[in-house]
């Protein structure tokens, strides 16, 4: 299936902000992410927030990829964050409880400011 | 993008020279025609690899072409664009085997990107599927396990289910979607020559979708690579199993599913699956 997911990139200090439209479900999108995330890992960037606003579609594939990759960025001593949650990606979040393991930001400033002041989420 | 050469059917000239612009410079070859009978002089006079048509044509439906292109001896694939999006148009037009079906007013991006992800995979798009029974209230439909057949699958049933709220209608597409992939990866093994069957019961109560897939069934208490298995408190547990045993990461299909539809019954193999919704 082709790659449905795009994924643009900016810094903000040393946070890596990706902004992802599209799909991100089995074979559409999950890959494409999971590439996108282990490159910052390899570069030891490890400070990710992921703008989830332009989601069009998410299936438990792609939460799986989500929760793949936050653990591959914990263990690579960083922290990856979740910014603008649709409605319906939040009831996906909280039907399976994960809500209460990533932080969520409705703002981008607040959530690479939470890398330097600790603060954790909207939902965490 | 490799271009391909595409016939578009529409008596709306405006939309047939938005369309012909946006795909002419990805490198299309587009032949505009504004009925019927134009279009199957043209289908007789050329090989197109895609065919886009409306059905409310003035002398003749579009139905029709549908089915003369799919007659061709190497078939184009069809997209269908309609104003109507009645339960029995849309079945008279998948036993036509269309690829997508697409409701007016749309985006003419839309059918930019379906192009795009038909060619894209043309050798899954070109799969076609067996429909058993194409009744508004019993749609059943026999199919390649391909996740590409699972997108034209969902998009035909979602259709059919227009009418429902949208709270209603995402969850059950949500819930038809995880339980068609589960079938096609887990039991099809995502090998086109094996096939899911698909049925879709509506009755003014409930709204039931059964899934049949070809693979050996599994044991749900060995499901410890799912979320179901987690402990409380503990939503990623299983990713560690999942991790260990090679598996990609996933795990809450099931747990999600449960969560959105009223009833998810499975046969004692669990080969087959039925997930209800009531509607009142």
């Amino acid at each position: 299936m082709s790659a449905l997911l795009a994924i643009e990139e900016h810094r903000v200090g040393d946070v890596t902000v990706l902004r992802l439209s599209g799909r991100l479900e089995l074979d559409a999108g999950d890959l494409a992410l999971r590439a996108w995330i282990d490159r910052l890992i390899g570069e030891d960037r490890t400070r990710i927030v992921l703008d989830m606003q332009g989601v069009t579609r998410l299936d438990s594939a792609g939460i799986g990829m989500l929760v793949g990759k936050f653990l591959s960025v914990r263990r690579g001593g960083g922290m990856m964050k979740l910014l603008h949650l649709t409605a319906r990606t939040n009831r996906l979040m909280d039907i399976t409880k994960l809500v209460t393991v990533f932080e969520t930001y409705q703002d981008e400033d607040e959530a690479v400011r939470s890398f330097t002041t600790g603060s954790t989420g909207d939902g965490g | 993008m490799t271009g391909r050469h595409i016939l578009l059917v529409d008596d709306d000239r405006g939309l047939r020279h938005v369309l012909a612009a946006l795909l002419t410079p990805a490198g299309h070859v587009v032949t505009a025609v504004g009925d019927g009978p134009e279009a199957i002089a043209a289908l007789n006079g050329a090989r197109f690899d895609i065919v886009l048509v409306d059905i409310g044509l003035p002398s003749m439906s579009g139905l029709e072409v549908l089915a003369h292109a799919r007659s061709q001896p190497d078939p184009p694939l069809v997209i269908v664009m309609t104003a109507d999006d009645t339960p029995e148009t849309l079945l008279q037009a998948v036993k036509r085997q269309p690829y997508r079906y697409v409701r007016k007013p749309f985006a003419p991006n839309t059918v930019v990107q379906i192009i795009e992800d038909a060619v894209a995979s043309a050798s899954a798009a070109a799969l076609s599927f067996e429909v058993i029974s194409a009744k508004p209230e019993w749609l059943e439909i026999l199919a390649p396990c391909s996740l590409e057949m699972a997108d034209r699958l969902q998009s035909f049933v979602m259709h059919l289910e227009a009418d429902l709220p949208a709270a209603v209608r995402e969850s059950v597409a949500f819930a038809f979607r995880e339980l068609l992939n589960n079938a096609i990866e887990w039991g099809g093994k995502l090998d086109p020559a094996r096939k899911v069957r698909i049925s879709c019961v509506r009755t003014r109560r409930m709204l039931i979708y059964r899934i049949s897939d070809p693979g050996e069934g599994f044991d749900i208490d060995r499901l410890r690579h799912a979320a179901t298995s987690n402990p409380v408190g503990e939503p990623m547990r299983h990713m560690d199993v999942r991790e260990a045993q090679g598996i990609r990461p996933g795990g809450y299909g099931l747990a999600l599913t449960r969560s959105l539809v009223d009833e998810l019954i499975y046969n004692e193999a669990r080969n087959e699956v039925m997930c209800i919704k009531h509607l009142d």
